[in-house]
């Protein structure tokens, strides 16, 4: 059951609609209204909010990103040559 | 303050540690071994994206303004996403193409259009003044800052003569330096600069370790961590710490202004000439981008890390924000750690130096390509070009670098590092729409990109060159007040009225708007060349799994240009070795023909390539145009082949026509067995389909010569009427030996001599010869056809369209033959068996002849009774026997047989007959006459190869004495009644025929009342039965014994009966004749 998941969640990592869908999902999230949400001045832990959206919201993509990209290697070494341009 | 002399030695030392490292990489280059082929390294020279505007200006800008700064970062890192569709896809174009920067790769999209090329290389180059410029700015000015004096210029003073340079003069002359070091030592700008690499991934290191250095410094040493400055900027100054860390008011960082930031940053990190360069032209491997994805956005994450308590730390440590641009160099210095600040200076000056070297490569690998080349491609070809080139490229990095340093000189200190940048990020986005609508977009086409690049370039000129020229002081004029001429709507800053919008929005806006607007309407409005299809599909369609390559070549050059030709042209570019080399790859295995031509389909793929290879040093557009202006020079032009398959094209790849014509075709094949009318159907179907004017069907001839069998069309007489002998020297006979489609595309250039007149005469423009035969077999004919108005009509599929129905055709002639053969047959096993029954008939009247000159009746004799009969095997035999009769008492008997039983046998027989009815009258002794026959027949004999064998009886009735000779012959056999056995009468005698004067002995014998005597022929006594057993003369005499009472007619036919029962079925396989007499 958890490989069938983890297999399946890897073909659909593979894709580059996933992709696609971070890239505007990323978008949305650094726009009018979404970045609205952080626009208080106020501060967490002695830390400007927004600041800290920016900072860990940067951080947090790069870390989807470096997610995405291992799997889409294993998933590559598992079945070579298939499907490489979808 | 450190001392000149210190900081300009640790800066000497640091060049000469990234040009060894770049030497390095080159010398493993040329090793074959890459040292920068990884995605470490290809990700740290992406970071070539932080510049000193990143390093310095960063800070100043959130100093000032706040977050904002961070969208030039953020921006490139939510594009990351994008980059495994869409920078992986510009990639592999890229490498496929041979592109070598952004304005060729955008030029080949559309057509390899050298306008376009031209353009956008202009755009580009006007368009990074500016930031060229902020790197001069900030190299000179943090110079200044650390060594305490104005500037570089003032190490000459003192007795020096040169005149004193302006500032930053000396930056932008060592800048390009290094442009030319490690960009410009060879001519091809689609291989990869591993050396220049390679310096720019050490300066990445550089920078990051730098300012990372004086942002913990700041934040941990001069303060208390993140927090602490936060707060305290919150004590001291509560509305400057909301400003910056939220959006300020309306107008200055508004919503608007956070938006077009963040998308002139995510266009800039791939639009701008040198993040193409790097990202594209010197990927060294697909897979590199997937790692760069992540680690570039990590190296950004920790560049930007420690800005905003640097930029926080200096408001609070000088008390305002002014000079904040240069916080990372002054707050080591203030604190008292000069080191720290020589460090920060190198770091700023590796993400100055690295820019500026990148950004120089690029835009003169575009000056070259799109610039100088259209030009030089007007020229004759020399061999000093290559030469020529490499120093116009060395002189166009000369002529980016000092162009920005112009810049800097007019805008100089009017604006801050991030707003000189921005204006540079505006000027590539232009470049946008072209680029994604390229890469996705079929119908966007040459005019589009075109007029949309040039209406954005020319509202971004209008709405931020101009204003930063006007606010420099550089240009006097009200027209940012009052418009131009007084037009208040043209305001460049507020343009058709639109106020209430930061510079760079208004600017955006507009440009983004007239540059989509027109590309999107002239694309669909006007229509695309057969180039710009060409090249939609190498583009768009990139990824296709089986890319969909047109089938076959629908182009054809007019005049063959044979491949030296081509390396020549080459060689003139690209120098000797690399011309050389490439032609051999391209060959490998490949055939040429005599005359070092490749075969006519062949020549445009030749060309394609060569024009591929010029265009790794020279960008797509120009080696395009250099082809194109050599062949017109020679006379050879591409021209589109008379597409006779029209362009829709079935599943198979296959033209309907084509298949409709191969089921006509096979009706016509099956609907009749008559070759005649097969072949007349196919031609008329050939010449109407594809409006030949005549086609001709040949077919070889029992004297092996090619004969007209049919034809269709305007007969040509001279063609048609005339029987060739295959020979090598007319291209009919060459297609019929070498069994191979022979075709002239356009008789102009004909190569054989012989069929030169008859071409001219009969003004044929186009031919083709096509074997007529099937698979693995030796032709049968040629199926020729002729056009006097068409030229250039014959491609590969078209002649395999042709031989196919060739080969259907040699079918039907096949089966024609093999019918005709059977027929044949048929008549001669007819023919032969009217003539066995015409000689059968014939035989059977020679039997009857024969048997008529046997003795009707036997003798009438006093006291003896005779029978006899004779039975021929075949129609006629060699058997013989006769009764001569001298007077009432005498009779002579003979008995014959002449060897065989064939017509010969029987003629020797007659003779026999015709010579012994002479020669009985002459002589009494049967001895002699023997061997008279003997005599006389021996040479008739001889001839034939015959002999006879005789018995020879005189019989006397009134004394009953029997004389008789006998020539070899079968005992007679005599049976005396009452005796147990016969006696075999026998006498001495040779077969006649076999030697001449032979004596024959003659013999009597006594016969008494009741004898009999049986003379007879082998076949009796030879006759087999089916266990091979012989008759024998035994059983012959017990029948004389046991009916011996019987007539002699009875007697013979108890004999035939007993033989008959001996033999059962079996027929006679010998003449059998009897002859008995009986004493009474």
């Amino acid at each position: 059951m958890k490989n069938e998941l983890k297999r399946t969640l890897l073909k659909r990592f593979h894709l580059t609609e996933i992709w696609v869908i971070f890239f505007i999902l990323g978008i949305i999230m650094m726009n009018y209204p979404f970045v609205h949400i952080f626009y208080k001045p106020r501060q967490i832990f002695g830390i400007p909010a927004f600041f800290l959206y920016l900072y860990l919201g940067w951080l947090i993509s790069i870390c989807v990103i470096y997610l995405f990209v291992k799997a889409t290697d294993l998933n590559e070494g598992k079945n070579k040559d298939k499907g490489e341009h979808r | 303050m450190l001392s000149v002399q210190l900081v300009a030695a640790c800066s000497l030392f640091y060049i000469a540690l990234l040009f060894m490292v770049a030497y390095f990489a080159d010398k493993k280059q040329e090793q074959g071994q890459s040292i920068i082929s990884n995605p470490h390294i290809y990700s740290l020279s992406i970071a070539v994206y932080a510049t000193a505007w990143t390093f310095y200006g960063s800070v100043g800008k959130a100093a000032t303004t706040g977050f904002d700064f961070l969208l030039i970062y953020l921006g490139p890192s939510l594009t990351v996403f994008s980059w495994w569709f869409l920078l992986r896809k510009i990639v592999r174009i890229s490498k496929e193409n041979n592109i070598t920067s952004i304005a060729d790769f955008i030029s080949s999209r559309y057509g390899k259009s050298q306008w376009l090329g031209a353009i956008i290389t202009i755009i580009a180059i006007l368009g990074i003044m500016p930031y060229i410029a902020l790197q001069l700015k900030a190299v000179s000015t943090t110079f200044s800052i650390i060594t305490g004096h104005p500037d570089i210029h003032l190490l000459f003073q003192g007795g020096s003569f040169l005149p004193s340079p302006q500032p930053g003069f000396l930056s932008a002359l060592l800048l390009s330096i290094f442009g030319i070091v490690f960009g410009a030592r060879h001519l091809v700008s689609s291989e990869r600069h591993e050396g220049l690499v390679a310096a720019i991934a050490v300066e990445s290191i550089v920078k990051l370790i730098a300012f990372m250095s004086v942002g913990v410094f700041v934040t941990y040493f001069v303060f208390d961590g993140f927090s602490d400055i936060f707060s305290r900027l919150q004590a001291r100054d509560p509305a400057l710490h909301d400003h910056l860390t939220t959006f300020g008011e309306a107008g200055e960082v508004s919503y608007s202004n956070w938006f077009t930031i963040l998308y002139l940053s995510m266009g800039a990190i791939i639009m701008l000439p040198r993040q193409f360069h790097i990202l594209v032209i010197e990927n060294s491997s697909e897979a590199h981008i997937k790692d760069a994805m992540w680690r570039f956005p990590a190296y950004m994450f920790l560049i930007n890390i420690f800005v905003v308590p640097i930029a926080l730390g200096g408001i609070l440590l000088t008390g305002s924000n002014s000079g904040a641009d240069y916080f990372v160099l002054t707050l080591p210095l203030s604190s008292g750690h000069p080191w720290l600040a020589l460090l920060a200076f190198l770091g700023g000056f590796s993400a100055a130096a690295g820019m500026v070297m990148v950004e120089s490569v690029a835009i003169s690998t575009m000056f070259l390509n799109h610039l100088v080349m259209p030009i030089i491609v007007k020229l004759k070809p020399r061999s000093w070009f290559s030469v020529l080139l490499i120093n116009l490229k060395r002189f166009g990095i000369f002529l980016v670098v000092f162009l920005g340093y112009l810049y800097y000189g007019i805008v100089g200190e009017t604006y801050m590092l991030v707003n000189m940048g921005l204006i540079s990020f505006a000027a590539a986005a232009q470049f946008g729409p072209a680029l994604i609508g390229g890469l996705y977009w079929r119908r966007g086409n040459k005019a589009g990109a075109i007029t949309g690049i040039v209406l954005g370039f020319v509202i971004w000129f209008y709405t931020l060159m101009v204003p930063s020229f006007v606010k420099s002081g550089w240009w006097q004029s009200d027209i940012l007040e009052k418009g131009p001429l007084g037009l208040d709507l043209l305001r460049p800053t507020e343009l058709f009225g639109l106020t209430g919008l930061d510079i760079w929005t208004n600017a955006m806006f507009w440009s983004m708007l007239f540059n989509i607007g027109s590309y999107l309407a002239c694309s669909i409005i006007l229509p695309q060349d057969d180039t710009e299809k060409e090249q939609v599909i190498k583009f768009v369609d990139v990824f296709k799994e089986v890319q969909e390559e047109v089938p076959w070549e629908t182009k054809r050059l007019t005049k063959p240009v044979t491949v030296m030709q081509f390396v020549n042209l080459m060689t003139k570019f690209i120098g000797e070795s690399q011309s050389h080399s490439a032609i051999a790859e391209y060959l490998g295995d490949g055939e040429i023909d005599e005359k070092g031509g490749v075969s006519e389909f062949e020549l445009p793929r030749l060309k394609r390539f060569i024009e591929k290879t010029l265009a790794g040093s020279l960008g797509g557009a120009a080696a395009g145009a250099i082809v194109e202006s050599y062949l017109s020079d020679i006379g050879s032009k591409m021209e589109s082949v008379y597409d006779i398959f029209s362009t829709v094209r079935s599943e198979l790849s296959e033209s309907r026509e084509a298949l409709s014509v191969r089921l006509r075709a096979s009706e016509i094949m099956n609907r009749t067995l008559d070759l005649s009318i097969i072949m007349y159907d196919l031609l008329e179907l050939i010449r109407k389909e594809f409006k030949f004017d005549l086609a001709v069907i040949r077919l070889i001839d029992a004297e092996g010569k090619l004969a007209t069998r049919s034809y269709s069309g305007t007969p040509i007489p001279s063609i048609i009427k005339r029987e060739i002998t295959p020979d090598i020297n007319t291209y009919i006979g060459d297609a019929f030996l070498s069994n191979r489609p022979g075709f002239l595309n356009d008789t102009r250039h004909h190569t054989k001599s012989e069929s030169k007149e008859l071409i001219e005469r009969e003004g044929i423009r186009s031919f083709a010869h096509i074997p007529i035969a099937r698979e693995g077999e030796p032709p049968v004919g040629v199926l020729s056809v002729f056009s006097s108005s068409i030229i250039g009509l014959y491609t590969q599929p078209f002649i395999d369209l042709l031989a196919s129905l060739a080969g259907q055709l040699a079918q039907a002639v096949k089966i024609d033959s093999e019918m005709k053969a059977k027929e044949r047959e048929r008549q001669q096993k007819e023919l032969a068996l009217l003539e066995n029954a015409r000689v059968a008939k014939e035989m059977e009247i020679a039997k009857q002849i024969q048997l008529s000159l046997l003795p009707s009746s036997p003798p009438a004799l006093t006291g003896t009774s005779f029978a006899s009969r004779c039975i021929p095997a075949t129609h006629v035999g060699g058997d013989y026997y006769d009764f001569f009769q001298r007077g009432d008492e005498i009779v002579d008997i003979i008995i014959a047989d002449v060897s065989g039983h064939s017509v010969g046998a029987a003629l020797i027989m007659v003779e026999t007959r015709s010579v012994l009815r002479a020669q009985i009258p002459s002589t009494n002794s049967t001895g002699a006459i023997l061997a008279m026959l003997n005599e006389l027949l021996y040479e008739d004999l001889t001839s034939a190869e015959l002999f006879i064998t005789m018995f020879f009886i005189k019989y006397d009735a009134r004394s009953r004495l029997l004389t008789y000779s006998s020539a070899g012959h079968n005992h007679p056999l005599l049976y005396r009644p009452g005796a147990l056995s016969c006696i075999e009468l026998d006498a001495e005698g040779l077969i006649i025929g076999v030697k001449r004067g032979v004596a024959f002995e003659e013999r009597s014998l006594q016969l008494q009342q009741g004898d009999i005597l049986l003379m007879y022929t082998d076949g009796i006594t030879e006759a087999q039965n089916s266990a091979g057993e012989l008759f024998g003369e035994r059983r012959l005499c017990q029948i004389l014994a046991s009916a011996q009472y019987e007539s002699p007619e009875l007697l013979i036919d108890r004999i035939l009966d007993e033989v008959a029962a001996f033999t059962e079925t079996l027929p006679l396989q010998d003449d059998v004749s009897i002859v008995i007499m009986k004493v009474i």
